[in-house]
């Protein structure tokens, strides 16, 4: 069995508590691809490979079984503000 | 993991019995410096790296090591050596020519459009090198992209880094020094 985006997201909520989250299965449903999108505070003062470690740490349990994860945001929820949200609109589509 | 393991059972990793297809041969000239018949006799105090290599001061070590205490000795040493022997070295999945993945394929076009002279390794020819890597670099997945001796990072962040200008720059400083 592979693993859910609600396996995901519980990983990251709980090890990151960003105040944004998105997860989409790009495996078409075998659950083995993910894209995630996250900000949180936690990456305050941190450069772009820490924050990708961040992640990929909170996925670690999981990393077995997942084929692909692509990490397209890691922002501070300070670096989230400013921009009027173009990746949203992407992940939504 | 199958790197993770005691003395014994990592002597199958040691020196020179790793065959490491690069794209060019990497200089092993300082591969001579490894334990290569004998047991290792030292083990790794936790994340740290042991630093075999009398290669220029700024062979910088993989920054985050916490996570890599799996590693056998002989293949670190291995690793230390292969990230310094150029400047630029990318391990994929799949050769320059014929990327195994979409990822590795990015980071190819990547290097390619910016014209500077890179290496590769393709991880799928050396399940060793493979798994070895992971714990390595602290990082779960490949492509890995080094430069000058220190892990970039993977595809997304090569990718940011390209669309921000950074890895432009770190290649630059990497070239020029």
């Amino acid at each position: 069995m592979g693993v859910t985006k609600e396996d995901v997201e519980t990983a990251i909520t709980s090890s990151l508590s960003p105040s944004h989250l998105v997860v989409t299965d790009t495996s078409g449903g075998c659950g083995a691809s993910y894209e995630i999108e996250v900000v949180s505070e936690k990456f305050e003062g941190k450069r772009l490979l820490e924050r990708h470690r961040m992640v990929n740490t909170a996925l670690a349990p999981h990393m077995a079984e997942i084929h692909a994860v692509s990490i397209k945001k890691v922002l501070t929820p300070a670096q989230a503000q400013p921009q009027p949200e173009p990746a949203a609109d992407k992940a939504q589509a | 993991m199958a790197a993770s393991a005691s003395a014994s059972a990592a002597r199958p990793l040691a020196g020179d019995s790793l065959t490491i297809h690069v794209s060019s041969r990497p200089q092993l000239a300082m591969v001579s410096a490894l334990p290569r018949s004998s047991p290792p006799t030292w083990r790794l105090g936790l994340g740290r790296p042991a630093r075999l290599s009398t290669r220029s001061p700024h062979a910088r070590s993989v920054r985050c090591l916490a996570a890599g205490g799996g590693l056998a000795p002989e293949m670190r040493a291995t690793l230390d050596k292969v990230v310094a022997s150029h400047k630029v070295v990318l391990f994929m999945k799949g050769t320059k020519d014929f990327p195994q993945c979409g990822f590795s394929h990015t980071v190819v076009q990547i290097l390619r459009s910016l014209d500077v002279p890179f290496e590769t390794l393709d991880v799928l020819a050396n399940e060793a090198l493979r798994q070895g890597l992971k714990d390595y670099s602290s990082w779960p997945t490949f492509p890995q992209l080094y430069i000058d001796g220190e892990f970039f990072g993977g595809c997304d962040i090569t990718v940011e880094a390209y669309k921000s200008g950074e890895l432009q720059e770190t290649l630059e400083k990497a070239m020029c020094s």
